[in-house]
């Protein structure tokens, strides 16, 4: 339903351009979810805002097709992504942001999203908010409040709602839960997971938190400065990680079961984005790395059945792969 | 912890000054004031509406200078007393007067570059009272809080609801006409209040910062912290502030020499305006009524794109990507 | 309910400040060099006058009650006579007050309106031609010299093209034939009021404009408002719901803070003007040295500025739904 090729997408800034996305590619069907993790900055939010073209104006696409449902996204006018937006796209935003404006009553703007795309009254457009609200565990009858009067957690359980509002068939989450704390964070998710599966929604969940990846998401995609270093179902990601940066970052979380270690974190920092390293990006960090690592670009090669790396030494360990 | 006692400064425009090399010669810290001001101006540089304030400004600080000059050429060009004795009324421009006469003899364009000089005296005079007295308030309310930021914004408040050329009239009711330096005196004692309100805020902000916090555990006492520490921090907002209290000076000077109530032996651009419309000479002479009023508006305009441009240093999220 | 007791708390506040004034008034015309008697005794009263001032005014009593009388005295409307008109004051005031709140209210409603709609279109494209030559106009005419503006627009289009009237509010002809419509009477007062009223709005249309761009250019760089556009608004709905919404309030509140300076701008047009307000009044009563109208013509620019503080409060609480009363 959802493909990305080959996506690249630089900003422009006044000390140059910052290559931020360099060509990305994953796929998605309808009912699947996958999972984007990385740093801060990998480019992971700039990927799910090309989606649904709702790049800043200094962003431009340098290469690549988005296609959703068979038509490329980045080709299409105004009106045509207008009607896309939200009715078949939608997106979770992190409630710390703000995401809902303040001087309209939070029903208001999701009756706003849905008699953007529907042909209903406004009272129709009413029951549908109590409904969904019911849906997320929100009380109906606060749909006429204002955004400063929710919680946090109330609000992010709103903007859920809201994104549900028009049945879309992809909801791109951008850390939904970040802000919030531990136990309204397991909440959430457990609602998440619970909707996706009832539903025959397609969701692509970015986070930081691969923790949080691993429970809700089929497939997992791991982006490093800018570029997928490794893709593959959860499962084999963590149970044949092959990536070093995903090993790295799987390794510098605490377990709650098992010894007491030191944490692992991994030194150094992600690379300057405007002028980007020839080799692999990760080199300076990357704590298995050769002569070759710094001199070529490693290919996104597919080295097992639907398990994506990018990376010399494992393109080497496991005899070439087949190119994407 | 001494290091961590001093000052901090807005680290931006050491980094815009970042690879390039300075040296007074005269040692560190001449070098990073030297540094600082050079920082600010390529911010200021940048826009080009500050920069045409700027020019403004300059062609008036050049218009007060010269008004020294033409009553050295010849004593008609006196611009209160001076009178051509050829000319008895409001005339046209000619060789002798560029800008012609008024209604007395006496010519326009030697009114004109003292009106330049009478402006900038009180503008600044006043506006430097002002930006003293309430960045001075400001610290103390904001610093001391409580009782004492109650009352000094109570009466900030009161201050800042009358309209101040209304009061000043009233006050010249009461006193009598206003000399020059009276008025001054006076625009800085209403003016303090706006001031104040804005460096207390920013004082209350600046108040939990760390080295703040830190001089506070160390043991300074209240007015080194005020003025040492977070003192220089709030001086580029009262800098600020006082551009923009020159032009507020500049035009309760005018419109109360234009209504009639300025220092009858001060000739401003605002007593200009005022003896053309008593004089019924509005209609005829152009010369005479376009002068003073365009001078007016173009030091304010002047004052305020600078003001513009240096908020744009001291605020650095205006500053254009 | 909720908003009433806002209200009520602010007008408890406006009072008790406008007191205060009163107060410093009393003071300043005490302490002020000369007998203060002269104050509300004109010098050309018969003696019985004088005595029944004195009276009125306690001028015979000791400070305190003197204060006391004179807030009564306040209270009451009991505002002595005008030195000039002869009449009580509070005639002359009645007959003036009027005016000026028409065309004070009508002024700034008009800038306000008209400098928050240019300013969110020209925000919505900054950079363009069109940001550009509004936002220099803006700049220009906010920094105009108010007298000398009035000036030229009377030059200009009452004298050269004669287009309106040079002074005042009405024509007394036509107010005077007992023939003449309300119609006729209120476009002869509107016909009046054009200069007047364009002088004020140039001086402050700038200013509301410049705030407004500056707010909204703020309030596109919120995250509410690519929700907006994800939720596939058009540019148009997101302009005005989302981001003039919220980018009008702090123009509200800058409104409220220019009154006092915009009244000042007001009592100068109506002098030039001739326009009868309680401005023109104050003016002229501190030339004249009529002490009684000049002390309450100011003290009723007070209040106006006051009460209009309060109306500018109470439209941001009712717009923000964030403020709490």
């Amino acid at each position: 339903m959802l493909e990305i090729r080959n996506l690249t997408l630089h900003y422009g800034t006044t000390k140059g351009m910052v290559q931020a996305v360099d060509k990305v590619s994953l796929s998605l069907d309808r009912g699947e979810s996958v999972g984007l993790v990385g740093e801060s900055g990998c480019g992971k939010t700039s990927v799910a805002m090309a989606i649904m073209k709702l790049m800043p104006p200094n962003a431009v696409i340098m290469g690549g097709k988005i296609l959703f449902k068979g038509e490329n996204i980045l080709l299409k006018d105004d009106e045509e992504i207008r009607g896309i937006r939200w009715k078949e796209i939608s997106m979770v935003f992190q409630a710390a942001m703000n995401a809902l404006n303040p001087v309209i009553s939070v029903g208001d703007q999701i009756i706003e999203a849905i008699q953007a795309h529907n042909e209903v009254s406004e009272s129709e457009a009413w029951e549908k908010v109590k409904e969904l609200y019911t849906l997320v565990g929100l009380d109906p009858g606060r749909g006429k409040s204002y955004p400063h009067e929710y919680s946090g957690g109330m609000k992010q359980r709103a903007i859920i709602a809201m994104s549900l509002a028009c049945s879309p068939d992809l909801i791109i989450a951008d850390e939904p839960t970040t802000a919030l704390d531990v136990i309204m964070q397991d909440q959430i998710i457990q609602e998440i997971v619970a909707l996706q599966d009832r539903s025959d929604m397609a969701m692509i969940y970015i986070s930081h938190d691969i923790s949080v990846i691993a429970e809700t998401c089929g497939k997992t995609g791991v982006m490093y400065a800018g570029k997928i270093v490794e893709y593959a179902d959860t499962d084999s990601l963590f149970y044949d990680t092959l990536h070093p940066y995903t090993k790295a970052l799987l390794s510098s979380y605490p377990s709650i079961k098992g010894e007491v270690k030191r944490l692992n974190p991994i030194p150094g920092e992600p690379p300057n984005l405007l002028n980007p390293p020839v080799g692999c990006r990760f080199y300076p960090r990357c704590p298995e790395r050769e002569g070759i690592c710094n001199s070529q670009e490693p290919e996104y090669l597919e080295v097992r059945d639907g398990h994506f790396v990018a990376c010399h030494l494992v393109k080497r360990a496991k005899g070439g792969g087949r190119a994407r | 912890m001494k290091e961590y006692l001093t000052r901090e400064r807005d680290k931006d425009w050491l980094e815009d000054m970042a690879g390039r090399e300075f040296k007074t010669g005269l040692g560190g810290k001449w070098d990073r004031w030297v540094k600082g001001f050079l920082g600010h101006w390529e911010i200021f540089r940048k826009n080009k509406l500050g920069l045409f304030g700027l020019a403004l400004f300059i062609v008036f600080a050049a218009m007060a200078l010269l008004s020294y000059i033409p009553p050295l050429i010849d004593p008609m060009y006196e611009p209160m007393t001076g009178v051509d004795p050829d000319i008895l009324w409001t005339q046209g421009p000619t060789k002798a007067h560029w800008l012609g006469t008024d209604f007395i003899g006496r010519d326009i364009l030697s009114q004109l570059l003292v009106g330049a000089r009478i402006a900038f005296l009180v503008g600044i005079t006043a506006a430097f009272m002002a930006v003293a007295i309430g960045t001075s308030m400001g610290l103390i309310s904001g610093y001391l809080g409580k009782r004492v930021d109650m009352i000094l914004m109570r009466v900030a408040d009161i201050i800042m609801v009358m309209p101040g050329l209304l009061v000043i009239l009233i006050l010249s009711a009461v006193i009598g006409k206003l000399s020059v330096w009276n008025l001054v005196i006076i625009i800085g004692l209403l003016r303090w209040a706006s001031v104040a309100r804005v460096i207390r805020s920013q004082t209350l902000s600046l108040r939990e910062r760390p080295y703040v916090q830190a001089a506070i555990i160390s043991g300074a006492s209240k007015g080194r912290i005020i003025f040492r520490h977070i003192g220089p921090n709030v001086l580029p907002l009262s800098f600020l502030y006082m551009t923009f209290g020159v032009t507020t000076a500049i035009l309760v000077e005018a419109a109360l020499a234009f209504l009639g109530f300025g220092d009858p032996g001060t000739v401003s651009w605002g007593m200009m305006l005022q003896w053309v419309w008593k004089t019924g000479n509005m209609f005829r002479a152009p010369y005479w009524l376009l002068p003073p009023g365009i001078c007016i508006s173009l030091i304010t305009l002047s004052f305020y794109l600078i003001g513009r441009a240096l908020d744009e240093v001291v605020n650095p999220r205006l500053r254009q990507r | 309910m909720h908003l009433g007791k806002f209200v009520l708390v602010r007008a408890t506040q406006i009072i008790i400040t406008f007191f205060i004034i009163l107060s410093l008034l009393f003071i300043l015309f005490r302490v002020a060099p000369g007998d203060p008697a002269s104050l509300v005794i004109d010098p050309q009263m018969t003696p019985e006058d004088v005595e029944e001032t004195r009276a009125i005014f306690g001028l015979d009593k000791p400070l305190y009650q003197q204060y006391l009388i004179y807030v009564k005295n306040f209270i009451q409307g009991e505002f002595g006579s005008s030195f000039y008109y002869g009449k009580p004051v509070l005639e002359v005031i009645a007959e003036k007050l009027p005016n000026t709140i028409l065309l004070f209210t009508t002024s700034i409603i008009l800038s306000a309106f008209a400098g928050i709609s240019w300013g969110k279109v020209i925000a919505w494209r900054r950079g363009s031609l069109l940001d550009s030559s509004v936002t220099v106009v803006g700049l220009v005419s906010h920094t105009l010299f108010l007298p000398w503006i009035a000036l030229l627009l009377v030059w200009i289009f009452a004298y050269w093209v004669n287009w309106f009237p040079l002074t005042g509010m009405i024509t007394p002809e036509l107010w005077v034939d007992p023939d003449t419509g309300t119609v006729r009477k209120v476009l002869d007062v509107l016909h009046h009021m054009v200069l007047p009223l364009s002088v004020l709005f140039t001086i402050h249309f700038g200013g509301f404009m410049l705030i407004m761009r500056s707010s909204m250019l703020e309030t596109l760089k919120e995250d509410y408002i690519v929700t907006a556009r994800a939720k596939g608004l058009t540019e148009r709905q997101i302009r005005e719901r989302h981001a003039a919404k919220n980018a009008a309030l702090p123009v509200v509140t800058s409104v409220g803070l220019s009154l006092a300076f915009s009244i000042n701008g007001g009592a100068i047009t109506e002098t030039i003007f001739s326009w009868p307000g309680i401005g023109r009044e104050l003016v002229f009563s501190v030339s004249n040295s009529d002490y009684p109208l000049a002390q309450i013509a100011f003290l009723l620019i007070a209040a106006l500025v006051l009460v209009a503080n309060l109306v500018v409060d109470v439209l941001y609480a009712y717009l923000d739904p964030r403020i709490k009363y």
